[in-house]
């Protein structure tokens, strides 16, 4: 029996194993009836909304290749969705966990609507013009929302949703990042996975392939909807009021600075960025007040650019392939290891390697004093 | 009538405006086949420099300068952020744009502070005709940009750098081997968006004296909607989608049922726009060539 | 192998928690304290920043000048102030980390948005805030939540009544961001009290960036009385642009307590506005005796001019008014130590404004006191910021 679990790419499980000894250790620490504080457990929750956040918008950005400016809105749809059927639901059945899964269902299922309803048009269009019709697609629900009449979501005043106990709902958000996971990594390394990846490489390619571009990008889309709006449940869930000048383009930008710290196309980079950005985010607001908290988007301003151009400049490419976390590993860990053996050939779906660099192969744009032409000339 | 007319003649000033942003869209979208996100913060730049140079109290110098500094802004953020990313996909360009505009606005916050600041250019004061009252400035706006259009227009089908931007917009391999300088015409074509920009800037202070740093976010936004109405790459569609969304923009704030929706529904133009006609009015259908 | 590890990593874990699980229950969190902790979450930083400052500065002034008078029976008071640059998302960090470094008491929020989530989260742990500027009409829902300023459906209504009696009959023309608690908390209350002859034509705004109200000004343009219930820089934008549109010279815009300050923006010369200027508030910056005079000349040789405003006389108020009922407490024999919890000193805070506590010869009134729901009751003066030319 050993024999065959060695076998299983523990590599591949290490998410689910982190995250899920963390939920055991604080989840039976709160409920074996140890005090923890608030901040501990405010700062968890908002953790986790941040990892399902970046884990799904991940899924468009780093694996479909588009790029969506209103993951934000998504999640505001499911905040308000849900925090309005757990406030109906509450008179009858309270606050309980079932009232925050019917809430997390009917939030999910909506904002997954939304999904394939801006995903239609995004499948005529190309690239910038789904990162537009996303980006109005977050204002518009906001601006909805925000003139909404009090009955029905609160207006400006924002809506009052019922708080989930704080000692509870840490474990139910770490729950939820587990199945986010689960779903998102399966959906990956599935073939529907590489189908999608195939399209971010090369959308025509792929087409002619036989690959249905038309539904894998909708699936895509759709998926990465849904967690938003899971996300945006636990986040009405652990407020008081949902409030939708919240969900606005800024904060659909601090999602994608996770999903680009975190290295696109890798879950776990996305997992550690949004841990780490939204940790720095509670620890800074403290710190950095009046005109210093300027600083903290001039550094996300900064992040972007240079990791952008550092992982695509063409004309660095060279410099990466000597420099980067792979290489820096090997040198510290595995010393005697040899760097040209790939190893084990098994799909590592989450590090894609199928990737053709067609841009590449078919550019049209050469100098006569490109590399790419002194490469050939050489090899005669 | 008096209503309809003083409707529409706020929504052409406004109108203008937006038609001015869109052409800068229009023209680095068209050769640099490129969303430059940034594209609105550097009406804000310039809003800033003239906001500096007016305690000369020089109109003329301020205006100039602006320009200046504008183009000057225009082509460090193309050579810095942009041109490393030639030939990488769509995306990464993209995200840098990105990238620019959130840097661009924490600068001018660093600098400026957060509040807004007030700057009067210049006061042309408003005109009776035909028993509505018209602010000049917003008839100037609209001169300059109809003469703007005109010009660049013009410049782009009579002269050699306009003819060679065309060729680079079509085909930038086949370009080069004609022996255009690639790099050249797409830095020359920032240095126009960007001076386009610095003018926005001036018409935005003279229609409202008042700038902070987000100024630019919200107007490129919807000049970009304007552009992909009117149809991407084409002067006349960001002129025409521009006016279109000034005034649609302008009735709805006029009727209160719908004023605090007008957000919104610029936005659902965009998105039936691109459902219905994906190109906009005057854009070309455009093969995807492998 | 790895799973062997991984085995006894969990098991071990799981012997650990064993031995914590158990200690429970509520923490006092300022038992440790050696001063009375104050604690107040605004916006620093972002386009309100000003109204965040103006608390902060006005509060610590306070704590400074009851500290150097003694203190409370010799104990200090020290002030804790955090940033929640008007987001609500931010105010549960904000909140845990104050009441977890000791906070007794609080000023609550500055502004109406954060401050509904506060209420909830304060609520919980039973901690007394007497709000200087969370004017919503929601802010002081629960017991232990109070206001210095007035709720903003008191303000629509003496607005209203204001109208009703000057201007009956006519048409009047109201300037307000309708995705706005502040706003439209008003607008709506100031609606439902109008009389029914007086004509309304509304227009409003979304973009909190936008600087261009033109459209809007050509609404209003044949208006003689505009009501303006916004903060005060939308405000000044309409009125510097409407300069030559608005046909009446001598108009009036009518404006609330988010008036306050609109005399001293940068670049602003509110003698080139041809219109009447007048606000409804409980604070005039340019008061010339009492004790409005006095906390502005001490306000301004300390912090300067830039963020004297109506929010921080409110919360000088603040201060002084817990202090005062603190000691009020004292004398009628309840008992206060530096190291009582903040729900101890809540009930005995709550007692007091309960019970008729007065706040006599403040900066924002003569005479105020609360009422059971937690609104306040003093009187609101009009103030004429500017005639017309």
């Amino acid at each position: 029996m050993m024999k065959k679990l060695s076998n299983i790419h523990w590599n591949h499980y290490l998410n689910y194993i982190v995250i899920g000894l963390f939920t055991l250790i604080f989840g039976s620490l709160s409920l074996g009836g140890m005090y923890l504080n608030s901040s501990l457990l405010f700062l968890m929750e908002k953790i986790a909304i941040s990892i399902i956040l970046a884990v799904s918008l991940s899924i468009v950005v780093g694996f479909l290749g588009e790029l969506s400016l209103g993951h934000a809105g998504f999640m505001c749809v499911g905040a308000y969705l849900g925090g309005k059927v757990a406030t109906l639901l509450e008179p009858s059945i309270g606050n309980s966990p079932f009232n925050l899964l019917i809430s997390l269902i009917v939030g999910g299922a909506v904002a997954a609507v939304c999904g394939v309803i801006i995903g239609i048009p995004a499948l005529r269009l190309r690239g910038d013009y789904l990162a537009i019709v996303t980006l109005a697609f977050g204002e518009i629900v906001k601006s909805l929302f925000q003139n909404s009449s009090d009955e029905s979501f609160g207006g400006a005043l924002g809506l009052d949703t019922p708080r989930y106990d704080k000692q509870y709902l840490f474990i139910w958000a770490f729950a939820l990042v587990l199945i986010t996971l689960a779903v998102v990594q399966n959906f990956i390394r599935s073939k529907h996975g590489r189908a999608v990846t195939a399209i971010r490489d090369n959308e025509i390619a792929a087409r002619s392939s036989g690959i249905n571009v038309t539904k894998y990008k909708l699936l895509a889309f759709t998926i990465s909807a849904f967690f938003a709006g899971i996300a945006g449940v636990l986040y009405s869930f652990s407020n008081y009021t949902v409030q939708s000048a919240k969900f606005g383009y800024n904060y659909s930008i601090e999602i994608l600075v996770m999903v680009v710290l975190g290295g696109m196309g890798s879950i776990n980079g996305s997992i550690i960025a949004a841990a780490l950005i939204t940790f720095l985010n509670t620890k800074l607001a403290t710190i950095l007040t009046g005109d210093l908290a300027v600083l903290q988007n001039l550094f996300y301003a900064i992040i972007l650019i240079a990791i952008i151009i550092y992982n695509n400049a063409p004309s660095l490419k060279n410099f990466r392939n000597r420099f980067n976390f792979g290489v820096l590993y090997r040198k510290l860990i595995k010393r005697n290891a040899d760097p040209t053996n790939i190893g084990d050939d098994k799909a590592k779906w989450d590090v894609v390697p199928t990737k053709i660099e067609m841009n590449e192969v078919l550019s049209t744009d050469l100098n006569p004093s490109d590399n790419y032409i002194k490469g050939k000339g050489g090899d005669k | 009538m008096e209503l309809i007319l003083s409707t529409l003649i706020n929504g052409l000033s406004l109108g203008g405006i937006y038609a001015m942003i869109a052409l800068g869209y229009t023209m680095v979208y068209g050769i640099a086949k490129m969303l430059n996100f940034a594209h609105g913060d550097i009406i804000m730049v310039g809003g800033y420099v003239i906001y500096v140079f007016m305690s000369f109290h020089n109109p003329l110098l301020a205006i100039l300068m602006a320009v200046i500094c504008c183009v000057i802004l225009g082509i460090v953020i193309e050579k810095v952020a942009y041109k490393p990313l030639r030939g990488a996909s769509p995306l990464a360009v993209l995200i840098t744009a990105i990238g620019v505009s959130y840097l661009l606005q924490s600068l001018a916050q660093i600098i400026f502070g957060s509040a807004n600041k007030m700057v009067t250019v210049y006061e042309f004061g408003a005109i009776k005709l035909w028993g509505v009252t018209i602010q000049v400035s917003a008839l100037v706006t609209l001169a300059v940009t109809v003469v703007v259009m005109t010009i660049l227009t013009l410049f782009i089908k009579y002269t050699r750098i306009g003819r060679a931007m065309v060729a680079v917009s079509e085909d930038k391999g086949a370009a080069q081997l004609m022996g255009i300088n690639v790099n050249k015409i797409i830095t020359i074509t920032f240095a126009i968006g960007s001076a386009l920009a610095a003018l926005a800037g001036l018409f935005y202070l003279l229609k409202a004296p008042s700038i902070s740093n987000t100024l630019g976010a919200m107007p490129g936004i919807k000049a970009f909607t304007a552009a992909v109405i009117g149809g991407i790459g084409s002067i006349p569609g960001a002129m025409l989608g521009g006016i279109l969304l000034g005034v649609v923009e302008c009735i709805s704030y006029k009727i209160t049922a719908i004023a605090p929706y007008t957000d919104a529904i610029e936005f659902s133009i965009l998105i039936i726009i691109l459902l219905v006609k994906p190109t906009g009015f005057l854009g070309k259908v455009r093969r995807e060539k492998v | 192998m790895k799973l062997k590890k991984l085995l006894a990593l969990t098991l071990s874990a799981l012997l650990c928690l064993g031995t914590l699980a158990g200690c429970g229950g509520k923490v006092n969190y300022a038992k440790d304290n050696t001063k009375f902790i104050i604690g107040v979450s605004g916006p620093l930083t972002g386009n309100a920043a000003i109204y965040g400052t103006a608390v902060k500065n006005a509060a610590q002034m306070a704590v400074d000048e009851i500290n150097a008078a003694g203190g409370f029976n010799g104990i200090m008071f020290e002030l804790v102030a955090t940033d929640d640059a008007n987001d609500a998302a931010r105010l549960a960090t904000n909140y845990s980390s104050m009441y977890e470094g000791g906070m007794q008491v609080s000023l609550g929020t500055v502004t109406t948005q954060p401050g509904l989530e506060f209420k909830n989260l304060s609520k919980d742990d039973n901690v007394f805030f007497l709000t200087p500027s969370a004017s919503g009409d929601k802010i002081p829902e629960f017991d232990n939540g109070y206001q210095m300023c007035f709720a903003d459906g008191n303000q629509g209504k003496v607005a209203a009544e204001f109208v009703n009696d000057n201007y009956a009959g006519t048409t009047i023309g109201v300037f307000y961001k309708s995705d706005e608690a502040y706003s439209k908390g008003i607008y709506d209350q100031f609606k439902d009290n109008l009389d029914s002859s007086v004509k309304v034509i509304e227009t409003t705004f979304t973009d909190a960036n936008t600087t261009d109200f033109s459209t809007q000004i050509d609404t209003l343009k044949e208006c003689e009385f505009i009501f303006m219930p916004t903060y005060y820089t939308p405000a000044s934008q309409f009125m510097r642009q409407a300069k030559g549109v608005l046909e009446a010279a001598d108009a009036v815009y009518y404006g609330c307590d988010g008036f306050d300050g609109i005399d001293s923006i940068d670049g602003f010369d509110i003698t080139e506005i041809p219109q009447e200027i007048t606000m409804l508030s409980h604070f005039n910056s340019k008061a010339t005796e009492g004790a409005a005079k006095e906390f502005i000349d001490k306000y301004v040789e300390k912090y300067g001019k830039d963020t004297l405003n109506q929010f921080g006389a409110s919360a000088y108020d603040c201060v002084y008014a817990i202090f005062n009922a603190m000691k009020a407490a004292e004398q009628a024999g309840k008992k206060i130590t530096v190291t009582m919890s903040a729900s101890d000193l809540c009930d005995i805070l709550k007692d007091q404004f309960q019970g008729g506590f007065t706040v006599t010869d403040a900066v924002t009134g003569s005479e105020i006191t609360w009422e059971d729901n937690g609104y306040v009751n003093k009187s609101a003066i009009k103030y004429v910021i500017k005639e017309a030319n």
